[in-house]
């Protein structure tokens, strides 16, 4: 399990988000815990991840929030 | 003529204010919604002979009541008669767009759903059964490719026949039997109240936990014994009921979207926008990227805009010279030269700029730029409080201030707008630039670009500190965390980009000129009364306000009354500091002069108040328009005391210093 701020590039599976503010944020974009992202730039800075046609820029604030684990 | 109102909604970077233009033409305008400083777009076409008025919602990803911009589009669908709602939605990127269906179905029956940039999702390999999309949902889906104007008139004709006929089974969500059970309880207890917002949707925002809808309907009823209810339906579910509804809202959706989908063979490889993603947003090479942009559009707007800007004030000269020369009394003379031209010429000199301005904005924002550059300057800006797409109306600032606070409209919340406005006067606009270069020529004349350079450098420190200030003493929050889709590259619509950078010009022309009119007259007022014959000295309103004002800068090492004098003027117009000085010490002797009262410390001081303080009369007002009178008049204050405190330090450290 790692924090999406400190994973490198790569397909990571959501497991948990931790604030439900952000949780909530997420959700209204349509990001999900349990869904697979991809993760375009990393961090250091603003993390840039993908999930189906979605792109999404998170910055370093969530990301250190959202937990997960690189997927198969 | 039959009028009737169509309001646009959708989700940001949909295409929008595409389809808006398409619709309307150059039949638009730009203004505030009442009372906030969101932007508001309206405009009309008709068709069939009958007048369809206009209205673009503010975009939005959901509907929630504590958003300013979605409560205003909440309270629009609510409080006026909306003939038709035309929700646009990314064809390549649908769930979401319905999602934003589900909540508006809520608040409205009459809508079509406009599948923009159907070609996008084509080159994606995407496709949709429409006819099983508008049997779920009980609404007319049009496709469209707004920037290319195909599917317009398809549309226009979907509109016309929505606005003549009625609804009969509206389409309504199903969250299940449990939720529903929730919500027609709570819906129970508003149907009482016959409030103007739909009793099933102000269900749906209490198990939302909106607070604003919450604190509206708190005292009106029994909120205690709801909340109770919702505690114990969360109880037993073990989840937050606002999160079981978006689940819900996306589940259903991704099903209906699947079946919907009709596979087509992929054209597009859209990892090439992942390669361009990664340069551009690169830690490195994408601050380097941005700064160049920016360095490109800052010379653009001020190198292709001096001919037509030039242009501009050699028709106003020639008019000047003709009213001179004219029989009009000397009172009027003055009045139409000094006041009224020169007043309102120095805005209409500036609209070349400002209409490119908004053109490269506009670019940026069409091709999907603006989005990467928030992600590049996040950084920085986060450690101040704000996030990163603060930083292109901050940059822009370095050309005029006046546009760089209207471009603080491309960002979303209220206290991003008001922390960046404020910060922005403190950026050296180029009209400064003749301050520096009279002072730095006359005293510094080895030196001149590292003295220059030194003074922007201190605007940007002074500005970020602004930053600082008001986020840690007045705002109190915590940095907003970023969260921005970034679109798919696209070629510009350049029809759009035009339509877009007119509208925008028109406003700034209509609402700066205007107010600069009143502006130009009272400064003209005080500088031609008591004693026409001297006007703009000593003898008149204005320089008995210089020596009022002189002696607060005896500290700063320019307590002299020409120096208020022309620190007033600068209010005006910064350029008006220069030409002040020109007008009581004579153009001749203006070297001479200056170095009678001033020396290279004083000069300096002189230089940073010239540059910290108000920058001019119009981008007081445009503060007015943009965050309102009471932080335009702190903005003021605030401006004109950094200036004289930092004038101050500086030169009494230089002269501790130096004494040392």
């Amino acid at each position: 399990m790692d924090r999406l701020a400190d994973v490198k590039e790569g397909k990571y599976k959501i497991l948990e988000i931790l604030k439900p503010g952000k949780l909530r944020k997420l959700s209204n974009l349509g990001i999900f815990i349990g869904d697979v992202i991809e993760v375009i730039k990393p961090g250091p800075g603003p993390i840039i991840i993908k999930k189906g046609n979605m792109t999404v820029g998170i910055g370093c604030g969530i990301a250190m929030d959202i937990i997960v684990e690189k997927a198969e | 003529m039959e009028e009737k109102i169509i309001a646009i909604a959708g989700n940001p970077n949909t295409g929008k204010t595409t389809i808006f233009n398409a619709l309307t033409g150059s039949r638009q305008k730009v203004g505030n919604w009442p009372g906030v400083t969101v932007e508001k777009k309206e405009g009309y076409y008709i068709y069939k002979g009958i007048k369809f008025n206009v209205v673009d919602l503010p975009g939005t990803y959901t509907l929630t009541g504590e958003s300013e911009d979605q409560k205003i589009a909440i309270d629009f669908l609510v409080e006026n008669k909306v003939d038709v709602l035309l929700l646009i939605a990314d064809a390549s990127n649908l769930e979401r767009s319905l999602s934003l269906l589900v909540l508006l179905s809520e608040l409205h029956r009459n809508i079509i759903v406009d599948l923009n940039m159907i070609d996008l999702a084509e080159k994606e390999g995407i496709d949709y059964d429409i006819g099983h999309l508008e049997k779920l949902f009980k609404v007319k889906f049009v496709k469209t490719i707004g920037n290319k104007n195909i599917g317009i008139e398809e549309l226009k004709e979907e509109i016309y026949k929505k606005c003549k006929e009625q609804v009969l089974e509206a389409f309504k969500f199903n969250y299940g039997v449990d939720v529903e059970n929730i919500i027609s309880e709570i819906e129970g207890e508003i149907n009482k109240l016959n409030l103007n917002y739909p009793s099933r949707f102000l269900a749906i925002k209490i198990l939302e936990k909106d607070e604003i809808f919450i604190n509206f309907l708190r005292n009106k009823i029994d909120y205690e014994k709801i909340s109770a209810k919702i505690l114990n339906f969360e109880k037993n579910l073990k989840k937050s009921v606002d999160m079981i509804l978006i689940e819900k809202r996306y589940g259903i959706i991704h099903g209906i979207v699947r079946e919907a989908i009709i596979e087509k063979k992929k054209e597009l490889e859209i990892e090439l926008t992942e390669k361009i993603d990664k340069i551009l947003t690169h830690n490195f090479a994408g601050p380097l990227i941005f700064l160049f942009i920016m360095f490109l559009i800052f010379n653009g707007v001020f190198l292709l805009g001096e001919p037509f800007k030039n242009f501009i004030d050699l028709i106003l000269e020639k008019l000047k010279n003709l009213i001179s020369n004219s029989n009009f009394s000397p009172y009027l003379i003055s009045l139409l030269n000094e006041g009224i031209i020169s007043g309102v010429g120095s805005v209409i000199s500036f609209v070349p700029n400002i209409f490119l301005f908004f053109f490269f904005i506009s670019i940026l924002e069409d091709t999907g730029y603006m989005s990467r550059a928030a992600i590049v300057s996040d950084r920085i800006m986060h450690k101040l409080g704000l996030h990163g797409k603060s930083a292109i109306p901050l940059i822009l600032g370095f050309g005029c201030n006046v546009p760089a606070i209207m471009g603080t409209r491309i960002l979303e919340n209220k206290r991003d707008k008001i922390l960046t406005s404020l910060s922005i006067p403190f950026m050296s606009c180029s009209a400064r630039l003749p301050v520096y270069i009279l002072f730095t020529g006359i005293f510094f004349s080895k030196n001149q670009g590292l003295i220059i350079f030194s003074l922007y450098l201190l605007g940007v420190i002074v500005s970020f500190m602004t930053i600082k200030f008001f986020n840690s003493f007045v705002f109190k929050q915590e940095s907003i965390p970023l969260i921005i889709e970034l679109p798919p590259f696209r070629t510009p619509y350049w029809k759009s980009v035009l339509l877009e950078s007119w509208t925008r010009t028109k406003y700034f022309l209509k609402k700066a000129g205007t107010l600069i009119s009143l502006g130009s007259l009272i400064l003209w007022l005080l500088s031609y009364f008591p004693n026409p014959e001297n006007y703009g000295s000593e003898f008149n309103y204005i320089g008995r306000i210089g020596k009022i004002i002189s002696p607060l800068f005896k500290y700063s090492g320019f307590n002299f009354w020409q120096a208020g004098v022309a620190l007033i003027f600068g209010i005006y117009a910064k350029e008006l500091v220069v030409s002040t000085f020109g007008t009581l010490f004579g153009v001749e002797k203006l070297s001479e002069s200056l170095k009678i009262y001033f020396n290279p410390a004083s000069s300096y001081s002189f230089m940073i108040m010239s540059l910290l303080y108000m920058p001019c009369l119009a981008t007081f007002l445009i503060l007015r328009k943009e965050i309102g009178g009471k932080w335009a008049i702190i903005s003021l204050f605030w401006t004109f005391f950094t200036g004289w405190l930092i004038s101050t330090l500086f030169y009494q450290i230089f002269n501790f210093l130096k004494g040392g």
